[in-house]
């Protein structure tokens, strides 16, 4: 199994390739003792583990896509370090996709690109061939929503019967049908990637030859072009409309929302807002799980994320 | 440019054809579906309980008597995905509702079920939902692969973008947009959360727990904090507004919620081919409202009275100005002066 970290900038390369010097770059005083604990949970289970890899870039906005000599900067010190080079991408407007075609030329060969958009899809098979495609997190349409979805795995269908049926349902996805990693195949995806679902992942498809890449210890909940950060400095009319200019205003702070309306136990349970997107942290139980599906072969790839994956370059 | 209305009965036709829909929609959930898959598990993003025919005796007499008025009907099978277990239950309705019923398109959003149905060759054209996200005029050109007839565009695209993707497909696909009522605060396609209802729409549900921000950098003042929270106290506001202003009404039962009304002289001038009327759930008197203002406005576009006319008449319909004003009922940014 592959090890990777997705890093902000060229400077987060310098030093020890560990997740536990990795784990120091968050500075959040919220989110730091969870992405410390995964790292030392690394260091113990998978003493013996390497970062082969480095993401750069972001699923979830486009207006965080990095200029184009960041990028190059960062692609060139991945190459120092030898290791592989996996470039993000988000969901996409027309701008963005404007963006994303003067991006693509300072990728390597054979290095890959997480698609969001089918069209970012479309533009990478038409126009860079010598570029992998891969399905990104956000293309996987299983339900994680935090709220709930963990209570399935415990106490099934909480509204009533039927709990078998369902839970099967919701540990999967499309991924499910051969039908559908036939279809990614003739497209040129050999990899899909994946979030750590609440509810536990049937990952069976990957038996049929499909390589998958989880993310840990965040998984997002919900994205949006109306950003509330982006509202901070506007007039109140003119507030969270898409397509508003951004000035990074997200890098700024984060949101932490605490579940106190919860009608089930879960009333502690966090979530965090970043800008555009919701995220939830992994639980230890989620965590085991995830390590047990690594172990099992079935997961050929982790992510190590030591910040949110809103970052600006 | 048609008016497309959801309906979720039989009896809900008459009004809404002799008010002005000409295009519909609607779910329907047989029992095996019922039978097999509770809680979250849901065949087309609405509860069973809620949204959609019960029956496809009712379908059938709901599709006859609409054809017999020239008004197409459209069933969704929009769920973000079905696993293997699920397919066939769903590609054999697809084929009873095409080649038994007769219903005039199947909105999809899975692109394997999009694929899946493009190769059966139903009688049935295959519209693309909202809900597939399509940004951007590549993602159409992908999607055209497997033959849809209309792809239905995400209310978060701003005009400019909307004009942008029919100029570059124009006479490729047919392109709906959103007209009218519910909101969402996120990219509705890229949402993992549920509306089931022991937890309720996560947007709302944000609305009403505990908040706390964390500032970057090394001071963390409490005029800095005021400012975070009351960007935060208009967020909540906006999210009211796109919850049907609270699920509201104004004093004489018109629906409140997010609108594109003004934005219909541009939908003209673009070339859009469908305007969407959300709100398959909803009582029968929102819809019927919902159609009569989206007919008073589109009759005044076809006839050529001029945009900032038509925005006065939008106005006006929605009867509460001050909400018009709060800038938070709009689907669209309109450019009055354009």
């Amino acid at each position: 199994m592959e090890w990777s970290v997705h890093i902000r900038s060229a400077q987060d390369l310098d030093g020890d390739l560990t997740a536990e010097r990795f784990a120091t770059l968050e500075s959040s005083a919220r989110l730091g003792p969870v992405v410390t604990a995964l790292a030392r949970r690394i260091a113990r289970l998978t003493p013996s583990a390497r970062f082969t890899r480095c993401a750069f870039g972001t699923e979830f906005c486009e207006n965080l896509l990095p200029p184009p000599a960041a990028l190059a900067a960062v692609r060139a010190a991945a190459r120092n370090r030898t290791l592989a080079f996996t470039f993000l991408t988000p969901y996409a407007g027309t701008a963005g996709i404007g963006k994303l075609r003067e991006l693509f030329p300072l990728l390597h060969e054979g290095d890959e690109v997480v698609f969001s958009d089918w069209g970012v899809l479309n533009v990478l098979r038409r126009e860079f061939p010598r570029l992998r495609p891969v399905q990104g997190r956000l293309l996987n349409k299983s339900l994680r929503d935090p709220r709930v979805m963990g209570l399935y795995a415990s106490a099934p269908d909480p509204g009533g019967a039927l709990a078998g049926n369902t839970l099967a349902a919701l540990q999967r996805s499309n991924l499910d049908n051969e039908s559908y990693t036939r279809l990614l195949a003739r497209l040129g995806v050999a990899a899909v990637e994946m979030d750590n679902l609440p509810q536990g992942m049937d990952l069976s498809f990957a038996d049929r030859g499909l390589a998958v890449t989880v993310y840990l210890p965040f998984g997002f909940i919900s994205t949006s072009r109306s950003c509330m950060a982006a509202g901070l400095h506007y007039r109140k009319p003119d507030k969270f409309g898409p397509g508003a200019p951004c000035r990074h205003e997200c890098q700024t702070h984060l949101l932490e929302y605490t579940y106190t309306n919860s009608p089930f136990p879960n009333r502690d349970q966090k979530f965090y807002l970043k800008g555009n997107t919701y995220f939830y942290a992994h639980s230890e139980p989620m965590l085991d799980a995830l390590f047990e599906h690594a172990a099992g072969g079935r997961v050929s790839r982790l992510v190590f994320q030591p910040r949110l994956p809103m970052v600006e370059s | 440019m048609k008016i497309l209305a959801p309906i979720r009965a039989y009896d809900e036709l008459e009004m809404l054809a002799a008010s002005g829909a000409e295009e519909l929609y609607c779910g329907v959930v047989p029992q095996e579906w019922i039978s097999r898959y509770g809680g979250a598990a849901w065949l087309n993003r609405r509860s069973p309980k809620g949204g959609s025919l019960e029956t496809y005796s009712e379908l059938r007499q709901l599709v006859d008597a609409a054809h017999a008025r020239t008004l197409p009907v459209f069933i969704t099978l929009n769920a973000p995905y079905y696993s293997a277990e699920q397919m066939p239950l769903v590609v054999d309705l697809a084929h009873r509702l095409s080649d038994e019923i007769g219903v005039d398109a199947l909105i999809v959003t899975d692109l394997n079920l999009l694929v899946r149905l493009n190769e059966e060759k139903l009688a049935a054209a295959l519209h693309v939902s909202s809900v597939a996200a399509t940004l951007n005029s590549e993602a159409v050109r992908f999607l055209l692969n497997f033959g849809p007839r209309r792809i239905v565009l995400p209310r978060s695209l701003t005009l400019a973008e909307i004009e942008s993707i029919v100029n570059d497909v124009r006479g490729q696909v047919e392109i709906e947009v959103f007209l009218l009522n519910d909101g969402c605060a996120f990219e509705e396609g890229f949402c993992a959360t549920t509306h089931h209802h022991s937890v309720g729409a996560f947007c709302t549900s944000l609305s009403e727990m505990r908040a706390e921000f964390e500032w970057n950098g090394p001071v963390f003042r409490s005029r800095r904090e005021n400012w975070l929270r009351r960007n935060l106290a208009d967020y909540r506001e906006w999210v009211w507004y796109l919850n049907g202003n609270g699920c509201s009404s104004t004093p004489k039962g018109l629906p409140y919620g997010p609108c594109g009304l003004c934005a219909i002289p541009d939908f003209q001038r673009i070339g859009i081919d469908s305007l969407k009327i959300v709100g398959r759930e909803a009582p029968a008197l929102k819809k019927l409202a919902s159609v009569k203002m989206a007919r008073d406005i589109v009759d005044r576009a076809r006839a050529g009275v001029p945009k900032l006319h038509v925005i006065e008449r939008a106005i006006a319909l929605r009867e509460t100005p001050e909400h018009c004003r709060s800038g938070y009922m709009c689907y669209y940014k309109v450019d009055g002066a354009r």
